[in-house]
């Protein structure tokens, strides 16, 4: 099992994070942690989403990446570590 | 069309639908769409009323399938917009272009549980590429705008739109200038063409491997040309047919699961899979690890999470097939290769006989095949008789094979062809169904009634749940379990109760009569064709098996 940390950027939509979280769950990730926030000025959401997966984490990024709203996703390697399951 | 005075929500919604050259709806009125079928009447819009909203999905990817236009369904709020989801799910797998537009109770009222209130909007997420719910009147033309484009946009698909009442009713200006020009928004990386030009210089024995994707992309030109040229023998998923040439000599038929024998081994002996607009579905590869076990991949997409989902590729070609088909298409020494597949393709050609008189679903539907009319489009359910259509008969083109393929979904097969018949009002439309399929969505018989379509219906009744039967016989130790259908109604008498006209065959020395009589009839038709029960379909790839390793009998 991997820990992976994502940084989202997106569209401050409706139901965006609902978005997210739905597909990680389907593509086989547990979510052990989340931040988010909107920038008002901007209309840009950023979350923090803290991912394990036996699973690539490219699988993810490639799915959140197809949603309408998202902006980017970046995977922050330096927080993303193995763990023991 | 209306461009300046006040108009309703409702009266905005056909003006957009209009605007996208929509002719064509199906649906479903109810209380909380009653503005938006208010303001159908003051349309130029065509409704096809539906006898269940299943129906009105499938009939709009039946639409999108066979005109490659963009289907359109309502519905209106909870149990019609619930009984939408089946066949959005379907157009997501299939990745259809279809615009769903549900009645939602007044904004109000949302979050009440009123009376027909569920958040279809929250049950949209997992079954469409994209959903909205309109929340302000001034956003209405533009949400509308950009359901099209996302469906259209990419890897197509279905999206929803859902409309509270009081949106509908609302006024508004009927601007229509916001078209909406979507770029795809996943930046894709720089096709590798470079080192698929390497594989293909170095491969003596490659396969090409045809998705769906190539009819979606509007490349069947260049892919086959690309065939042509590189020479490559070909192989066909389910929704890929009609892509290549059926009559071309190097095209081996449909590879997985039930695949032929031929267009399976071929692809276990490759030393190169050319997969193109395809995704490794699993009822393709069968046991993924030794699926095409010494082939390097060269994989053409449109969609980057496609690419090393279920299998790494050494050359990743993603953007517009038409344009990177071309760029690959060179001419390969592989004469010893294409001579071998010739051969496979001959040695296990189709058996047709079949001993006694009872009747042989894939000799009829080749029977059909060789007889139905230029540009026939064939629609079908799911179960044996999907695979039996999809083995033994022959397509030109994929907007004439419309099946059920990633979601597998019984019920598509008539709703499918209503549409398919109303997209392409000159052309033969043939519903292939199952008995068990056919009862999914039997009430769509009344709109073929009563919009007079010329449907024609192939019926193939083994009075089984014949695909569950076949596995729980060989898979089950013969434990069947719920698959018996004995207590089928008479389907002649149900048609004719449809004022559809039918008839009923049980031996071989009733079948060529029987197809010249159904194709011959101008009108709609059922045509019940009873087999025995014990038919399977082969060959059989059991689960988790490489294909190689095919059942062909008991």
């Amino acid at each position: 099992m991997k820990n992976y940390q994502l940084t989202i950027k997106a569209d401050d939509k409706q139901v965006v994070l609902e978005r997210i979280l739905q597909v990680t769950r389907y593509r086989g990730f547990l979510i052990s942690g989340i931040n988010a926030k909107v920038n008002t000025g901007t209309n840009v959401g950023t979350i923090e989403l803290m991912v394990r997966s036996e699973r690539s984490i490219e699988l993810l990024v490639d799915q959140i990446n197809k949603l309408i709203d998202i902006k980017e996703v970046k995977v922050d390697n330096s927080a993303s570590q193995q763990s023991i399951a | 069309m209306t461009t300046e005075k006040k108009l309703t929500g409702g009266g905005l919604l056909f003006n957009v639908l209009e605007q996208h050259g929509v002719e064509h709806v199906f649906g479903y009125p109810g209380g909380a769409i009653m503005p938006i079928y208010d303001a159908l009447y003051d349309s130029n819009v065509e409704h096809f009323l539906c006898r269940h909203e299943q129906g009105a999905a499938f009939s709009a990817v039946g639409y999108a399938r066979a005109s490659g236009k963009v289907g359109v369904c309502l519905a209106t709020s909870g149990p019609g917009a619930t009984n939408l989801i089946t066949g959005l799910a379907d157009a997501l797998a299939d990745s259809i272009p279809v615009v769903a537009i549900t009645g939602q109770v007044a904004t109000a009222a949302m979050g009440s549980d009123a009376f027909q209130e569920i958040d279809i909007f929250g049950l949209s997420l997992a079954c469409t590429k994209h959903s909205f719910q309109v929340t302000d009147i001034n956003d209405l033309a533009a949400v509308l705008h950009q359901a099209f484009a996302i469906a259209l946009e990419g890897r197509q698909g279905p999206v929803l739109v859902d409309i509270p009442k009081d949106i509908q009713l609302a006024e508004v200006n009927g601007c229509l200038d916001h078209l909406v020009n979507l770029k795809n928004k996943v930046k894709l990386p720089p096709a590798n063409v470079g080192s698929a030009i390497a594989l293909l210089s170095q491969t003596k024995q490659p396969i090409l491997y045809v998705g769906g994707g190539v009819g979606m992309a509007n490349a069947i030109d260049e892919l086959r040309a690309f065939a042509k040229t590189t020479g490559v023998p070909s192989v066909s998923t389910l929704k890929g047919l009609g892509t290549i040439d059926p009559t071309d000599e190097n095209y081996l038929g449909m590879l997985g699961m039930h695949g032929t024998k031929a267009a399976n081994l071929a692809v276990q002996e490759c030393d190169l899979l050319i997969a193109v607009g395809a995704r490794f579905d699993d009822r393709v590869t069968g046991k993924l690890n030794e699926f095409a076990p010494n082939a390097k991949v060269i994989h053409f997409d449109i969609d980057t999470a496609e690419i090393n989902k279920r299998r790494v590729a050494d050359a990743a070609i993603l953007g517009d097939l038409k344009v990177n088909l071309p760029a690959l298409a060179i001419p390969l020494s592989i004469i010893h290769w294409q001579e071998k597949c010739q051969m496979m393709k001959t040695d296990f050609s189709w058996d047709y006989n079949h001993p006694g008189e009872s009747i042989f679903a894939p000799a009829v539907l080749k029977e059909i095949s060789d007889n139905m009319p230029e540009n026939t489009c064939v629609t079908t359910d799911v179960g044996q008789h999907q695979m039996w259509a999809a083995q033994h008969m022959l397509f030109d083109d994929p907007s004439n094979f419309l099946t059920s393929g990633g979601m597998g979904t019984m019920g598509f097969g008539v709703p499918a062809a209503v549409g398919a018949q109303v997209s392409r009002p000159t052309d033969c439309i043939i519903a292939v169904s199952g008995d068990g399929s056919f009862m999914m969505n039997v009430q769509e018989l009344s709109t073929i009634k009563r919009f007079q379509l010329p449907v024609k219906i192939v019926l193939i009744d083994n009075a089984k749940l014949g695909m569950v039967r076949q596995w729980q016989d060989l898979f089950f130790n013969g434990r069947l379990s719920e698959t018996d259908l004995a207590d089928n109604p008479d389907f002649v008498m149900l048609a004719n109760a449809f004022d559809i006209k039918a008839k009923s065959i049980t031996k071989k020395s009733q079948v060529t009569a029987a197809i010249e009589e159904m194709l011959e009839h101008d009108g709609p038709y059922l045509l019940q064709i009873k087999i025995d029960a014990q038919d399977n379909v082969w060959p059989l790839v059991p689960p988790n098996t490489a294909n190689d390793k095919m059942m062909e009998s008991t």
